[in-house]
């Protein structure tokens, strides 16, 4: 009977299921609070860098204006953009609020749209404003 | 744990396919898995061609025809036919539903229908729903009273009972439940979508005596906090329910109540 048990396959699951806007949106709130965490690790150690000297300093700066380096800070830029906007979704959510399917389809596409449009203005406010 | 691929035995070849014999112009594929526990071979996908311009409007009345038809092995649950049993619950088109209410026009190209997601199979499209029978049964879906007159009506205002609405409809088809990632992962400890909403339509009945025990016993970071509001369970439910609803006001019943 055990042996039975064992033989039994599991169904697919992942394999098969449709994405919808509220899962990516999901998924992608996982993956960039990752991204989020190395990042943030990546600026600490970037500015302890600092007590070391200022050819550290340089080395970094060197390769963060490279466009290798450019592609990299967009992309944070937009992984912060995204994981805030995406939070703020769930914290309305968590006040029980935006539940309806065609309300969370709705601020689902904010949230992924409301990520590009956010790290556009934060690449133009850094360009014409902090330099 | 999350294991994105399937085990072994579980991995789904090519299987028959079942040519129309009819000469119907209006053909559609539909490709169905099927496992066969009397074999010892892999679970696989028959693809047979389905004459539509003699089949009724929805996905059960497809399976019905290749099991009258055109292949009599088939195995799937069934029932009512009308969205009440919630036995002919299974994944089509790569969504979750009931076969019965489902309409095939709905479904783009090729039909694909699987069991339900996540599940181990018991033949064909029958899936084993044991383990959410008994986290349904750890509940305790039953009204406790402590009155001691019990042969007095218990009485309910209009608003009280306004509150069950939206979640005494479940069928317990499981749809959502295992429509859920969350679910998939750690179905053995997180209750899911489906036990959850009764859960939760105990815990608001107002005739029940025990609210402060229910959401005590509910508060769990498994139980209960392993939903990360993906959604699949409200797009999937085939009655419009909202169990991702129900499962936010348990949480923001157990953050602002003192319990």
């Amino acid at each position: 009977m055990i042996f039975m048990e064992n033989k039994k396959p599991l169904s697919p699951h992942i394999q098969i299921y449709r994405w919808h806007i509220s899962s990516l949106v999901s998924i992608s709130h996982r993956i960039t609070g990752i991204i989020n965490i190395i990042s943030i690790c990546f600026i600490c150690l970037w500015s302890s860098l600092l007590i070391l000297g200022e050819s550290n300093y340089n080395t970094i700066n060197f390769f963060l204006s490279s466009i290798f380096g450019k592609f990299i800070t967009l992309g944070i830029v937009w992984s912060f953009s995204f994981q805030i906007l995406s939070e703020i979704r769930h914290l309305i959510m968590d006040m029980g609020y935006g539940f309806e399917l065609q309300t969370t389809k709705f601020t689902g596409l904010l949230v992924i749209f409301g990520s590009f449009i956010l790290t556009v203005a934060i690449y133009l406010i850094g360009k014409f404003f902090l330099i | 744990m999350v294991q994105i691929s399937l085990p072994q035995n579980s991995k789904v070849n090519k299987g028959k396919y079942f040519e129309d014999k009819t000469g119907s112009k209006n053909i559609r594929k539909v490709n169905v898995y099927r496992w066969d526990p009397s074999t010892e071979e892999n679970p696989r996908i028959d693809t047979y061609e389905v004459d539509m311009d003699n089949c009724p409007s929805k996905v059960l009345d497809i399976l019905n025809k290749i099991k009258n038809e055109i292949d009599p092995t088939l195995a799937y649950r069934r029932s009512c036919a009308h969205g009440v049993c919630g036995s002919c619950a299974m994944n089509m088109g790569g969504k979750n539903g009931l076969a019965c209410t489902k309409p095939h026009a709905e479904i783009d190209g090729d039909i694909d229908i699987y069991p339900l997601p996540h599940l181990k199979v018991k033949k064909d499209l029958i899936g084993d729903l044991d383990g959410l029978y008994k986290q349904y049964e750890s509940i305790e879906p039953w009204l406790k009273n402590n009155s001691s007159k019990e042969t007095t009506e218990i009485f309910q205002s209009k608003e009280d009972r306004a509150k069950l609405d939206g979640a005494y409809e479940c069928i317990m088809c499981a749809c959502c439940s295992t429509s859920c990632p969350s679910y998939w992962w750690n179905g053995d400890k997180y209750l899911g979508p489906a036990v959850l909403l009764q859960a939760y339509r105990w815990i608001v009945d107002s005739r029940d005596d025990e609210r402060k025990a229910r959401l005590k016993k509910v508060a769990d970071e498994l139980k209960l906090y392993r939903c990360h509001t993906i959604l699949n369970c409200t797009s999937a439910c085939p009655k419009g329910l909202n169990p991702a609803k129900a499962i936010a006001e348990i949480k923001k019943m157990l953050a602002t109540a003192n319990v």
